[in-house]
Parts: C-alpha cells; sequence; structure tokens
C-alpha cells in the first residue's frame, strides 16, 4: 500500500474514528432528533385515535401516507439504481458517490417502509398481508396490487440493505483495524465479517457484491412500477393509464439523483472530502439529473398528449388536474422538476455547491407535489359528480412528512459519522490503477 | 265525583313513588342487584355470593340465573298492568320464541296526525320502525320522522324526573305539590286556568279534554301549533262556511298543479298521496298524469313535476287567481298575466274532474280559496278531492297562543298547564312566552325533554314516548290508528292522555283510558273488536266519510298581503330533517342530508341564483335578514330553483336547549316569524360580510353531461346500454338465489326514507357535524341529486347509489387480505374481521359507496344508546370499512324461515330496508335467477340500464331510466 493510499484512507477512515464531533453535527443531529420525536408522536397518535386524524376523506382514501409513502419509494430507487449501475459498470464515479448512494437507497426504503403500515386502519394486523399458514386458511389476495406491493417493498428492502452493506464490508474491517478501542474494534469486527483481506476474500466480495448489484436492476423498475400500479390498475379515470409505471419510474430516478447530488454536495462540503468526491463527479453527477429531468419532460408532455387521446372521463380528469382545485401542485412540480433543473446545462451551475443544492432540493420538492398532484388530483374528477370533493391535510399527516424527513436526517448523520461515506476500498483501488498505468 | 278524584291521586301518588328508576332491565348489574335475585342466588348458589373474585365459570352461571329471572321479572313484574306491552303477553304465546323480534302495531304523530307503523322490538327493546302496511297514511312506507323515532326513544336526554324550577323532584313531591292546586281549580270550576296544547286528532285525548271542559267550565283552551293550518281553516270556513278537511285521491287525477307547499313531503297524507301518484304513473291503461308545480322554492313535489313555474309568493295569487278567471271561476286579476296561466288552465280544463289543485299550508288563505273555486269549477270534488269533517277538531271554544299571551299580560292567569309541544321555543318572535309564562304564578309542562318551555315552566313533568304509552291518532283521511306501547316504558313519565285523564279525574290507566273512548263507541263485541285493532294497527272502517261541500264563496276576507311592500319576500317552511324542531336533538335526522341542499347539520336561508348575484352571494355566506325590526343572521345557500326576490328559511333549528345533538346547530327562523304573518312575511337582507360555514354531503350538482341519470320519453322507449365487455375473469355461477336490486328513477322522489331506514337498520354511525365537514358521513346509501338546465328553473333527478353488488367487483381484486369476497348468492359481502383498513377497495370503487370507519364512531357523543342498535348486525369497529349489505342479515333471516318450513324462499320475502321504507315502491329486492320476480321483471324493462355500465363492472342493483315524455330520449 502506498503512502498516499494511506492518506486517503486515513481521511475517510478518520472521520468514524474521531472521537470528537463538531457543533454542526450535533446541532443538525439534535434538529432531525426532535423530528425523529414528532414522528414518534404522530406514529402513536394515528396509532391510537386512527387515520382519522389525517384529512383523508371518502373519495380521498389515501392522502399524505400514499403521497410521502411514493416519493420516499422514488428516493430510494433512484438512489439505488444509480449505485447498482455504477458497480456494475465500474463506473469511475462510483467510488465518490456509490457509498452514500446506498445509504440515502436504505434509509429512504426505511422511512418509506413506515407508511404502508401505519396508514391501515388497523395497523397491528399488517401481517395479515404476508402468507402465513393462518387457523382459518385464509391467505392473501394475489391479485391485489397491495399484496404486490408488500413483496416489492420487503424484496427492496432487503436488496437495497444487501447492497449497502455488502459494498460496506472490507471498510468495516479498515475501520477494525484501526480503532483505538478495544468495544469499537469488537464492533466493527462483529460486521466485518471476519474479513482478511485475501485474494479469496477479495474475489468473492466482488462477485457478491455485482450479484446484488444486478438483482437491484429489475428491482427499481419493479418497485416503482408496483407503487405505480396501485394507481394504475384502480378504474380512477387518471390513474388508469398503461404509462402511470414508465412516469414513476423515470420521474422517481430524477428525484433519486437529485437527492444523491444534494447529499454528496453537503457531504463534500460538510466533511471536506473534496479532494475524493471531485468537482469532476459533480459535474457528472449533475449531467446526470440533467438528463433524468429531461426524460421526466418528456413524460409530462406524454401525459398531456395521453389524455388528448383518452376518453372524454379521463381526459376531463386529467386536465382537471392540470387546471382544477389542484392545478397548483401540478405547476409546482414543472416548475421544481423540470423547469428549474435546466440550470444544469450551464457548467458554472453544476460545478456550484449552491446550485447543486439548490436544483437537487428542488426536483425532490417537485416530485413530491407531482405525487400530490397524482393521488390527490388525480382522483378529484372521478365518474360521478355527486362525490367530487377536496382534501386538504392536517397537521398530523404534515407531522408525519416532517418526521420521516428528520428520521432520514438523523440516519444519514449517524451514517457519515460512523462509518465511511466514501468506499475506502474503492478509492485506494483506483489510485493504485492510476498509478500502475 | 270529585271525592273520586281526590281519592284516586293517592293511589297515582303511591304508583309514581315506585317508579323512580327504569322498570325496564338494561345490565346484568342492575338485575343483580334486585333484592329478589340476590335471595335466588343466594339460596341456589351461595358460594357465588361469597366469591370474592369472580371466576369465568361462576361468572357464567350467574349470567344465566339471571337471563332466566330476567325473563320471569319482564313478565310477572309488579304493576305490570299498566303500560303492560304486547311482548310480555307474546312471551306467553305459542310460537314466541327468545332472540325473534316481535312486531308491534302502532301509530305515530307529526304535527296531530297518527302514522301507522310496526314496530321491531328484539327482547322488549324496539329497534326497527316499518310502515303499516293495512294504514292508510303508511301503506308500508314510512318517512324520515317515523324511522328516526327509535333514536327519539332512546335520547338520553330525555328528561327523568319532574323539575320544579330547575331542580328534580320525586313524582311524591309532585303529587303533593299538584292535588292541592287540583282541588283548588276543582272548586274554582277552573278560573284562571289556561291550558296550551297542540293540535291532536286523538279521539281519546279529545275525549278527555271534553270531560276535563265539563270540570273546570272556566278554564281556556289554547291550541298551539308552529306548523299550523290557519289559513287553510279561514279558507274552508269561507268557501264552504265551516271546518272540513280536505283529502286528495292522486289514483284518479290526470292533472295534478300543487300551489306552495309541499304535496310528497310536508302534508299529513304525504307518503299516501307519493305512492297514489306513483301508482297513478304505473297504470298502463291511462297516459301518463301531468304534475305542475307553482311554488316559491324547490320542493320534492316540483322536483317530480312536469313543470315547475318559479314564483315569488307575492305572485303566487296574481297567478292562481289568472288560472281561476281562464277558467270562469272568478274575476281575472289586473295585470299583465304569467304566460304560463293559459296553459296551465287548459291543462285543467282538459282534465276537468280529473283534475287538482293544491294549495300548501304557508299559501295565503285567498289562495286557498281561489283554489277551492277551481277545483269546484272543474269537478274536482268527488272525484280527485274529498271533503270529511276536521280530523283535528277540538271540541268547543279554542283560543290562540296570542289569545294566551294577551290573557297573560292582562293578568286573568293564574295557571298554565303546557301539555306537550315546545311553545317557548316556536312561539312567533312577537310573543315573548318565556318571560310571560314566569308572570304566571304556576306553570306546568309536559314534555319528553328539559326544553326551552320545560325551563321557562315553574314545573315539569316528563313526558312519555309515544313507544311507550297507550293512545289513539287519526289519519290525515281520519283512520284511526291505535297507539301501543311497544316497550316497557324506559324512563317514568305520564302521556298527555294520562295527564288530563288526572286532571279530569280519571284513572292513570293510559290503556283503560283509551279503552273506555272505544268501548262507548263500540258498545258490544269490544274485546274482539279492540284486539283485532291492536293487531292491525287501524280500526277498520274508521276512516271519516266523505261530507257535502259546496264551494260558497272564494274570497276570502284577509287583510292585505305584507309583501306588497319592497323588500324580499320571506318564507317559513318546516325543516324536512327537523321538521319545527321537535327532532332537533335526533342525530340521524340533524345528519341526514337535505334533499334538496344536501345540507346536514344545520339550515340556510335559502335563495335563488338571481338574489345571489344580486346580492353577491355564494353559499355560505352570512346575511342579516330583517323582518318587521327583528334581525338573524343565517349563511345563504344558493338553490337552483328558488324563485327570485325571495328568501326560504327552514324552521327547527338554533335550539337552547334541545340537548346534547341539538343546542346551537343552525339559526332560529323562530325570531324573525311574527304571529301576524307566520308563512310569508317581508324582510330586507344584506350581506354581513361573514361566512357561516354549510355542511353539505354533495358539493358538485351538474351531470357535467354523463348518462348517469337516463332519461326517457315513455315506458317503452329503451335506453342505450353498455356493450358487455369480456373480461379477464371467470363467470361465478350461481346454483340458488343470485340477490339484485332495480332502481325506478321514475318513482324515486327523493324523501330520504331509505337512507336513514338504511341507518335504522344497519346500525350506521352518526358521526357529528365535523367529521361530515370532512367528508365522512357513514351512510350506506345516498341519494344523488342533480341539477340540469337552467339554474333559475332546473330539471332536478334523484338517484339513491347503495352498494352495486358488481358481478366483476374492482373492490375484490384490490383488497390484499381478501376481506370483501363475492358470495355464492352474488353478493359482494364485507368481512368486517379480516379488513385491516387499506381503503382501497374504496379507491377502486367507481360508485365510492364504501364508508370507512376513519375513527372510532361507536364510541362518540353521538353514539346510539347499544339499545337502539340491532342485534342482527356487528357493529363496526375503527379501522374497518363497511357498506351497503343488501340487508344480508334479512335475507339470512328469511332463508332461516324457509328452510324452518321446508320450502324454498318466495320472491318478495326478502324486503331490504330501503326498499320497506320507500313511499313509491322505487326500490325493488329479489332474485334474478328467479325469471319470474319482480326484480327480473324490472331489470327485463327497456328502460333497465346500469350505472357506469362501461366499465364492465357488471353492477347487480341496475336503475330504470325517468320518464319525462316532453323529452327525447336520452
Amino acid at each position: 500500500m502506498t503512502s498516499e493510499a494511506q492518506a486517503v484512507t486515513r481521511t475517510v477512515a478518520e472521520v468514524p474514528l474521531a472521537r470528537r464531533f463538531g457543533v454542526i453535527w450535533w446541532g443538525a443531529l439534535l434538529a432531525s432528533g426532535a423530528l425523529v420525536l414528532l414522528l414518534g408522536y404522530t406514529l402513536v397518535s394515528v396509532t391510537l385515535i386512527g387515520v382519522g386524524v389525517w384529512g383523508i376523506n371518502i373519495p380521498f382514501v389515501w392522502g399524505f401516507d400514499l403521497i410521502n409513502y411514493a416519493w420516499w419509494i422514488g428516493i430510494a430507487n433512484g438512489a439505488s439504481l444509480f449505485a447498482a449501475i455504477l458497480v456494475l459498470r465500474r463506473h469511475d464515479l462510483r467510488t465518490a458517490v456509490n457509498r452514500f448512494a446506498e445509504g440515502v437507497a436504505f434509509f429512504a426504503v426505511i422511512c418509506a417502509g413506515i407508511f404502508p403500515i401505519i396508514h391501515l386502519g388497523r395497523p397491528w394486523l399488517f401481517y395479515w398481508v404476508f402468507p402465513y399458514p393462518a387457523t382459518f386458511q385464509v391467505w392473501p389476495q394475489f391479485r391485489s396490487t397491495l399484496t404486490w406491493d408488500f413483496w416489492a417493498i420487503s424484496t427492496h428492502a432487503i436488496v437495497t440493505s444487501l447492497l449497502w452493506y455488502v459494498g460496506l464490508i472490507p471498510d468495516l474491517a479498515t475501520l477494525r483495524d484501526r480503532a483505538r478501542n478495544r468495544t469499537v474494534k469488537r464492533l466493527y469486527g462483529v460486521f466485518a465479517l471476519g474479513w482478511r483481506g485475501s485474494v479469496r476474500d477479495w474475489a468473492y466480495h466482488q462477485r457478491a457484491y455485482r450479484l446484488v448489484a444486478i438483482l437491484v436492476l429489475p428491482l427499481i423498475l419493479i418497485m416503482q412500477s408496483t407503487v405505480a400500479f396501485e394507481f394504475a390498475v384502480t378504474l380512477v379515470p387518471d390513474w388508469h393509464e398503461t404509462r402511470q409505471p414508465l412516469h414513476f419510474v423515470a420521474t422517481g430516478l430524477a428525484q433519486g439523483l437529485s437527492i444523491v447530488l444534494l447529499v454528496a454536495v453537503l457531504l463534500r462540503w460538510g466533511l471536506r472530502l473534496g479532494s475524493y468526491i471531485d468537482e469532476g463527479d459533480i459535474d457528472l453527477l449533475g449531467r446526470l439529473v440533467l438528463a433524468s429531468a429531461l426524460v421526466s419532460a418528456y413524460l409530462y408532455v406524454d401525459e398531456i398528449v395521453a389524455a388528448l387521446l383518452a376518453d372524454g372521463i379521463a381526459q376531463e380528469a386529467t386536465f382537471n388536474r392540470l387546471t382544477g382545485d389542484y392545478a397548483g401542485l401540478y405547476w409546482t412540480a414543472i416548475v421544481y422538476s423540470i423547469l428549474i433543473p435546466q440550470l444544469l446545462w450551464l457548467k458554472a451551475a453544476r460545478r456550484s455547491t449552491v446550485a447543486c443544492i439548490f436544483v437537487g432540493f428542488s426536483i425532490g420538492v417537485g416530485i413530491w407535489f407531482d405525487r400530490f398532484s397524482i393521488i390527490v388530483g388525480g382522483l378529484q374528477t372521478d365518474y360521478l359528480p355527486s362525490i367530487w370533493r377536496t382534501y386538504s391535510p392536517t397537521l398530523a399527516e404534515t407531522g408525519l412528512f416532517l418526521g420521516t424527513i428528520g428520521l432520514f436526517a438523523a440516519l444519514l448523520l449517524l451514517f457519515v459519522r460512523f462509518l465511511p461515506v466514501v468506499s475506502m476500498f474503492e478509492t485506494r483501488h483506483d489510485e493504485h490503477e492510476e498509478k500502475s498505468s | 265525583m270529585r271525592e273520586e278524584a281526590l281519592l284516586d291521586l293517592d293511589a297515582v301518588k303511591a304508583r309514581l313513588a315506585k317508579e323512580e328508576g327504569p322498570r325496564l332491565w338494561r345490565s346484568l348489574e342492575e338485575l343483580a342487584d334486585l333484592p329478589e335475585i340476590r335471595r335466588y342466588v343466594e339460596a341456589e348458589f351461595p358460594d357465588i355470593v361469597q366469591a370474592s373474585s369472580v371466576d369465568r365459570r361462576t361468572l357464567l352461571r350467574l349470567m344465566g340465573a339471571s337471563f332466566a329471572l330476567g325473563g320471569l321479572a319482564a313478565c310477572n313484574g309488579s304493576g305490570a298492568e299498566r303500560n303492560a306491552p304486547l311482548l310480555s303477553q307474546s312471551r306467553n304465546m305459542p310460537g314466541y320464541t327468545p332472540g325473534v323480534p316481535v312486531t308491534i302495531a302502532t301509530s305515530l304523530p307529526l304535527n296531530g296526525y297518527g302514522r301507522g307503523v310496526l314496530v321491531k322490538a328484539q327482547e322488549g327493546r324496539p329497534i326497527k320502525i316499518e310502515g303499516n302496511p293495512l294504514h292508510p297514511a303508511s301503506l308500508g312506507a314510512t318517512d324520515v320522522f317515523a324511522q328516526a323515532e327509535i333514536l327519539s326513544l332512546y335520547d338520553p336526554d330525555r328528561s327523568e324526573t319532574p323539575l320544579q324550577n330547575g331542580s328534580s323532584r320525586t313524582w311524591e313531591e309532585l303529587t303533593n305539590f299538584i292535588r292541592p292546586v287540583r282541588n283548588e281549580l276543582v272548586v274554582g270550576e277552573g278560573r284562571g286556568l289556561h291550558i296550551l296544547v297542540p293540535p291532536t286528532s286523538s279521539p281519546t285525548l279529545l275525549r278527555l279534554m271534553a270531560q276535563a271542559r265539563q270540570l273546570f267550565p272556566l278554564a281556556q283552551w289554547h291550541v298551539f301549533s308552529p306548523v299550523d293550518d290557519d289559513n287553510r281553516r279561514a279558507a274552508a270556513r269561507a268557501a264552504f262556511g265551516r271546518d272540513l278537511d280536505l283529502v286528495y285521491d292522486l289514483t284518479q287525477a290526470d292533472v295534478v298543479v300543487t300551489v306552495g307547499g309541499d304535496l310528497f313531503a310536508e302534508e299529513a297524507g304525504h307518503l299516501r298521496y307519493a305512492a297514489d301518484y306513483q301508482a297513478r304513473r304505473r297504470m298502463q291503461d291511462r297516459a301518463l298524469p301531468r304534475l305542475l308545480a307553482v311554488e316559491t322554492r324547490s320542493s320534492l313535489v316540483g322536483a317530480r313535476a312536469d313543470e315547475r313555474i318559479p314564483l315569488r309568493p307575492r305572485d303566487i295569487e296574481a297567478f292562481v287567481q289568472g288560472v281561476a278567471a281562464a277558467l270562469g271561476a272568478g274575476p281575472a286579476p289586473a295585470g299583465a298575466q304569467h304566460p304560463s296561466v293559459a296553459k296551465l288552465a287548459d291543462d285543467l280544463r282538459r282534465a276537468g274532474s280529473r283534475g287538482l289543485m293544491v294549495a300548501g299550508r304557508e299559501q295565503p288563505a285567498r289562495v286557498h280559496g281561489l283554489v277551492h273555486a277551481i277545483n269546484a269549477q272543474i269537478g274536482a270534488f268527488g272525484t280527485t278531492i274529498r271533503t270529511i269533517e276536521p280530523v283535528r277538531s277540538m271540541v268547543g271554544d279554542t283560543r290562540t297562543l296570542a289569545d294566551l299571551a294577551q290573557a297573560i299580560e292582562a293578568g286573568e292567569v293564574s295557571r298554565v298547564l303546557v301539555l306537550g309541544g315546545n311553545p317557548v321555543y316556536a312561539a312567533p318572535a312577537d310573543i315573548d312566552l318565556a318571560s310571560l309564562i314566569q308572570r304566571v304564578p304556576l306553570s306546568l309542562h309536559l314534555g319528553q325533554h328539559r326544553d326551552e318551555t320545560a325551563t321557562a315552566c315553574h314545573w315539569h313533568v316528563p313526558e312519555a314516548h309515544p313507544l311507550e304509552s297507550w293512545g289513539d291518532l287519526r289519519a290525515f283521511d281520519g283512520t284511526v290508528g291505535l297507539r301501543q306501547p311497544a316497550t316497557v316504558p324506559l324512563r317514568p313519565g305520564l302521556s298527555a292522555e294520562e295527564f288530563l285523564g288526572l286532571m279530569a279525574g280519571q284513572n292513570l290507566d293510559g290503556r283503560a283510558l283509551v279503552q273506555a273512548t272505544w268501548r262507548e263507541a263500540w258498545g258490544d263485541g269490544f274485546d274482539e273488536r279492540w284486539t283485532r285493532s291492536l293487531e292491525d294497527g287501524v280500526i277498520e272502517g274508521s276512516a271519516l266519510p266523505a261530507v257535502a261541500a259546496e264551494v260558497r264563496s272564494a274570497l276570502v276576507d284577509e287583510p292585505a298581503d305584507p309583501t306588497r311592500s319592497a323588500g324580499i319576500d320571506v318564507v317559513f317552511a318546516p325543516d324536512p330533517s327537523v321538521w319545527d324542531g321537535s327532532y332537533a336533538n335526533n342525530g340521524w335526522l340533524q345528519e341526514l342530508p337535505k334533499p334538496l341542499t344536501k345540507q346536514v347539520w344545520g339550515n340556510a336561508a335559502l335563495i335563488g341564483p338571481e338574489t345571489a348575484s344580486v346580492f353577491g352571494l355564494t353559499s355560505g355566506d352570512a346575511i342579516d335578514l330583517a323582518v318587521e325590526g327583528r334581525v338573524i343572521r343565517a349563511p345563504v345557500w344558493v338553490m337552483p330553483g328558488h324563485a327570485p326576490g325571495s328568501v326560504t328559511l327552514t324552521l327547527g333549528y338554533g335550539r337552547r336547549q334541545a340537548g346534547r345533538i341539538g343546542n346551537g346547530i343552525g339559526f332560529d327562523a323562530y325570531a324573525v316569524r311574527s304571529s301576524r304573518w307566520p308563512w310569508i312575511a317581508s324582510g330586507e337582507i344584506r350581506k354581513a360580510g361573514e361566512r357561516i360555514p354549510v355542511i353539505s354531503t354533495q358539493q358538485h350538482h351538474s351531470l357535467q353531461g354523463r348518462d348517469i341519470v337516463r332519461v326517457v320519453a315513455s315506458d317503452k322507449d329503451a335506453v342505450e346500454t353498455a356493450m358487455e365487455q369480456p373480461s379477464l375473469y371467470p363467470d361465478w355461477s350461481y346454483e340458488g338465489h343470485a340477490w339484485g336490486m332495480a332502481i325506478d328513477l321514475d318513482a324515486c322522489i327523493g324523501c330520504n326514507a331509505c337512507v336513514i331506514a338504511c341507518q335504522a337498520e344497519n346500525n350506521i354511525a352518526v358521526v357529528g357535524p365535523e367529521e361530515v365537514a370532512r367528508g365522512r358521513e357513514m351512510h350506506w346509501l345516498r341519494v344523488d341529486r342533480y341539477h340540469g338546465g337552467d339554474p333559475a328553473n332546473p330539471d332536478t333527478y334523484f338517484q339513491p347509489v347503495p352498494c352495486m353488488h358488481c358481478e366483476k367487483a374492482p373492490c375484490e381484486v384490490v383488497c390484499p387480505v381478501n376481506a370483501t369476497v363475492h358470495s355464492a348468492e352474488g353478493l359482494n359481502d364485507m368481512v368486517y374481521n379480516r379488513c385491516i383498513g387499506t381503503r382501497t377497495c374504496s379507491n377502486n370503487c367507481p360508485y365510492k359507496v364504501r364508508r370507512f370507519n376513519f375513527l372510532d364512531y361507536q364510541g362518540t357523543d353521538y353514539t346510539a344508546s347499544p339499545d337502539a342498535m340491532n342485534p342482527q348486525v356487528t357493529v363496526r369497529d375503527r379501522g374497518v370499512m363497511e357498506k351497503c349489505t343488501y340487508c344480508v342479515q334479512r335475507i339470512g333471516a328469511a332463508r332461516a324461515d324457509a328452510r324452518i318450513e321446508d320450502r324454498s324462499l318466495r320472491d318478495g320475502e326478502v324486503a331490504t330496508a330501503c326498499q320497506q321504507a320507500c313511499p313509491t315502491q322505487a326500490i325493488v329486492f329479489g332474485d334474478v335467477n328467479d325469471p319470474d320476480s319482480a326484480v327480473s321483471r324490472l331489470k327485463g324493462s327497456p328502460r333497465n340500464y346500469a350505472l357506469l355500465g362501461t366499465l364492465n363492472t357488471r353492477p347487480r342493483t341496475t336503475y330504470l331510466a325517468r320518464i319525462e315524455p316532453s323529452s327525447e330520449n336520452g
């Protein structure tokens, strides 16, 4: 190992092994911790009182629960798809962003996973969707998209966590080796699974890593599509569209990439990892985000064209989404997820921390509004005008949403503190290759 | 006589003193506390009494013993003679099975008239009210008020003990107080005594009043009801020379013209009139009748009418006068004629004796007089109109509430008795009855609630509910229905009959009082006739005979109309949900969407779209409405079809002491009502610049050009139906029955009886105004109301929407846990226990008929007493989806009956709650596998169509298109 490579390892490993954490980190953790408390409060209240604490009604039986679910799943999917592609293509960029792309995906899945359970009228019975051998021999309804969703989200959680964890193993071993404290050493040691760094270890690791990454690819399409099926399979005029899965996959990818960009820029700035996540990496990421935003734009256009070709009621429903009570949501989504990312055409913007944070953030916001527009705005103009109503969220729902953001942030903060955010072994590997070439 | 009366009071005192608590045992604890049970248990199971903690086995044994004893106690309890319900007799009858409900025929009052009902009581608890098919005012149907009476019976706010100046008193204290007062009155021949009663048709009550008059010859009797027929009486006196009631026969009518009011909702015979009109429409051998409505606000009859002519109240008289003139029944009015006058007169002329014109009770006496003249001119008397002696006839001299107020002011009143009603709340604003009553040295109120009048009076005596006491009532045509208790009294109370009997020196047994009336009338053969009348619920042949009447004069001497002035015309109307306010504490009725506005939990000032644009108002804007210097603030509701230049206020809201449900809901229209112009007044409105939320269950009123409600030109015309498309899923096969429903939109008048019948039958929760405002009402059956055409005078369509029980149900395939499944008989079953509450089924239901328990709706302040619940229907938990089941419990019960008798189910044996309540038989339910069933025949009609048939859901509930001869095939 060269001295430079050792230096890399030291810098990255220094972060989780440092004794003292910065004030900003503590402040951020406190803030997100407060939001986690809020999450706990809203979860307990909805469990004890009922989903009636939310603003949902008939016909809007789903509100923030599904909006946020779809949104978090989008982040998880985009981020893990990105990470998996990098692993498979052995792209340079993976060194810089893979680890936290995987982390972002995993934490987003955790946030998303809260909603399908807590949104149930009787959440304590959620396991009934699992095909366990019940006394009455009642099985789940396999034709239901919600059953598909159950399988999709549980598979997604397993694969995403595996991808993240498998990638971490060699670095956990490094942390074990460098730990100054016996307890910490033991702890990292357990999770490093007895990694010795032998050639055999490396060979198996590479195979496992790539295998999991390959698994991610179809899974992402399936996961996003399943979320989309929950809408597309119903008879609701605006939802009942074959284009729905494509819309969810593409916009979800844009959203996941933008969150990866956002987190990458924040980490680069916050942890002073400028030399490991270099400007080139961020630039490349920015181009990807822009490309995905263009794909989303194409799909928005497709939506309007599809509506023009659709029959009267479906057309009316889509146009109501564009012009009716909830039109604001749709147009906000357009501005934030399509128009603002066009900034990234400029090289200066791609290299500017502030601009990248802004764009990353704005796509996240935009897609959230898009999900809101689909789930609420799309349901407004149903078949029978007599039941046309409106929905608006209550504080309990908003609190739940903020709470999951808090949980996500808290998990990320703990992650950057206790685990290497940039893959040390990949970085060493890259630099070694550069040197030898 | 006097001595006897005094002795009786002693007996009363002794009996009432015993009657402190409820006499129906309602809980095991209560039962176990009875000393005789305790003694029995001690003797039989000494270890139970000694056991300090009760284990499960012991508890079960104890429960067994208690239940056995409970039955005995209910049968043989002391004092069971009075008000003994038929239930306790039927327990001794062969064939009575515990657990099988008992049906009791009785009558319920509304505005003094009787409607015959059958009360279903389960183990002594009335749980459901149906119409009595033998009763002429019901023919088996019910209105919303009759259905909701169950909830009123179990109202926790009903008063329990006598009150003196607001403090509870025992019955003994009450009798101790009354005795000297009565003795003094008897001695003084009733001088200074004023008795205020609501109008009544009860022969027993009228007999007792007559007796009381003999005992207190100097007492004054006042009759007051906020929904009175003063104008009608005045017109009858002028036209016929005496009081007469009119009974209409709509089966005979070819052309019906209504002027104001609501023939299908507000008349004493409204259920019968709606049924008769539909029966007339169904007559295949005669052309469709024409129904025309001249009215200010939109009403049920206006919504059903072939032609509606919206008119300001001030223009109605000229219109009717124009019609009269065109028919040669009177002089022509001055000024230009309304364009519809000639055509309408022409319709009536051609119909001749098969024509009918009806005026609503709010119309001035002059309009009634003109209508009499028109009816006489076309020869309607004798064919479509029958004149009978007045049903609510008071014997002797009666006075008004205004007279009472005058007498109090003159200091002539020393005792005032208010026997029922709530006049302090419902009195016109110019009579400040609350403070007037307080000037009377002694006042006593008999009522079911500690309401506004109870508070104003010195004494308040709890009144028995009509389902708890004996009585009799005449229907709109004079037919007498006996009123018998359907339960033992849930709370101690006296009926008005018993109270008057007490005053008149009779004994206190309500049954004996009613029997005495009829023993006198029938003479021999009383017992047999009495039993038969009790079983039937009506006294056979008791309808009042037609009396000859001649219209002598169409001119009614009446002071000039107040609406001649500038300003807006103000019309008062009874509310479709709470009537005059007496139903304000009834959660079912408060949450019942009013037929035309779909408003719940409140009232609104109804204005037309033109008035709204003149004043810049939208629904929910507050106005200050001033009438004769009195001002109220009210939200407006823009009602399509409401005549311009006028505003309609419905009565019965803004109650201050209705109880926990009704307090402070809506605004009090009585506050601007005057005794001089109780129905039509003139006022000013001003925008208040504030918004008062109006809660409505329907926010969009247009059909959006969609073929949701279909219309055809005649019964033979076919509607376009969707092609049946292929489905991925295999078809179901039905070996036995396959249930289905057909709803005839031509028959539906939108009266809501089905909605509340469904609520009563299926234990549907009341969720309260906040929850309804969020869009979470629980009604399994809703009546959608759509408007089409010009908002100034639109077409109105009603469409009841229960679960469609789709053959290819979209809800079934999306439920992840199989909680909603297809039954072997085609029902779309909801398995509450299995539901985890994903709500996906509702998302995928294009009809949106599923209802979700967002919160624990069965544990709120609005929750009905557990005693009112139908034990055959699960009470749904929080977090569970629910919806119409086609009354699966009724199907099950009928199937069980059929199996016991070893036969198959007959067509018509299963009637859903909505079907049974419907006055026009718009809803038909049955087996679609049986080609001869009524529902199959209807589904074979060319008018039959599936709602949203293009979605290929293949609904089992289908609709029959409405028939509108003038419109094209739609």
